[in-house]
């Protein structure tokens, strides 16, 4: 896996590249954002457009973020969630709890 | 043993999952020789990825000296794959329900759940020699 992160009208934008299936691949993306949130940003997208498939320990990270933006009094937002991502989120119940949009810049528009 | 072994269609490596790639890379290239879909494809390695995450972190419990072992199969259509650690076993019934409110914002715990939905049939035989999970889905 691979990641890539930019900067968009104060908001960080976060984009793995690969699969997240664990081991030290998603120790990378674990790492990157807390690196990002203990910076002090309290708005995070996560492009998930170039991401092939990730399995719990991706979807763990996903909540591990979630959780500690929401505690930060920041927020998490997803954005081009792939089919196969999708339906992971719905067969887990935890489409109820990240906010998905379908570009980075209606994700980027809703942090504003 | 230091690095993973491939044995016709099984490979066996060290309890670390920075061989989890190895595995992903030796699961998809069979799937694809055998002409299985993309999103099928997906769909085992994504169940194999969670178990042999159980079977490093759960099963063997990182010990480098004890493998874990992944063989795979195609009869009838379908494909099975099976994942051996030399755990001590553990009793699906006592994994808590993932989908509980309680538990929907815990980082981990829904890998077995995950693997029953993505496959057709998932058998899990766990004894104080070790866990072997079988997994089949058709092509």
């Amino acid at each position: 896996m691979q990641l890539t992160d930019r900067e968009q009208d104060g908001v960080v934008i976060l984009q793995p590249k690969g699969k997240i299936m664990g081991g030290p691949d998603a120790s990378l993306l674990h790492d990157k954002l807390h690196e990002v949130i203990e910076a002090g940003n309290k708005k995070v997208v996560i492009d998930l457009s170039k991401v092939d498939w990730m399995n719990s320990t991706g979807l763990g990270i996903l909540i591990s973020s979630y959780t500690t933006l929401r505690n930060n009094d920041g927020e998490l937002k997803l954005a081009n969630v792939t089919d196969k991502i999708q339906s992971l989120l719905t067969i887990t119940k935890l489409v109820t709890v990240f906010d998905s949009y379908d570009s980075v810049g209606d994700a980027v528009d809703a942090l504003k | 043993m230091d690095k993973p072994v491939i044995s016709g269609n099984t490979i066996k490596i060290p309890a670390d999952l920075k061989y989890l790639t190895d595995v992903d890379d030796f699961i998809e290239g069979f799937l694809r020789d055998c002409g299985a879909e993309e999103s099928v494809v997906a769909d085992i390695a994504i169940s194999v990825s969670e178990l042999v995450n159980n079977a490093v972190a759960h099963g063997n419990r990182y010990a480098p000296d004890q493998p874990i072992i992944i063989t795979i199969d195609k009869m009838n259509g379908a494909v099975t794959i099976t994942v051996s650690d030399q755990g001590t076993g553990f009793n699906p019934d006592d994994i808590a329900d993932p989908l509980a409110n309680e538990n929907l914002l815990k980082e981990a715990g829904r890998g077995i759940f995950i693997v029953r939905s993505l496959m057709d049939a998932v058998d899990i035989d766990a004894s104080r020699q070790g866990t072997t999970v079988t997994i089949t889905k058709a092509l």
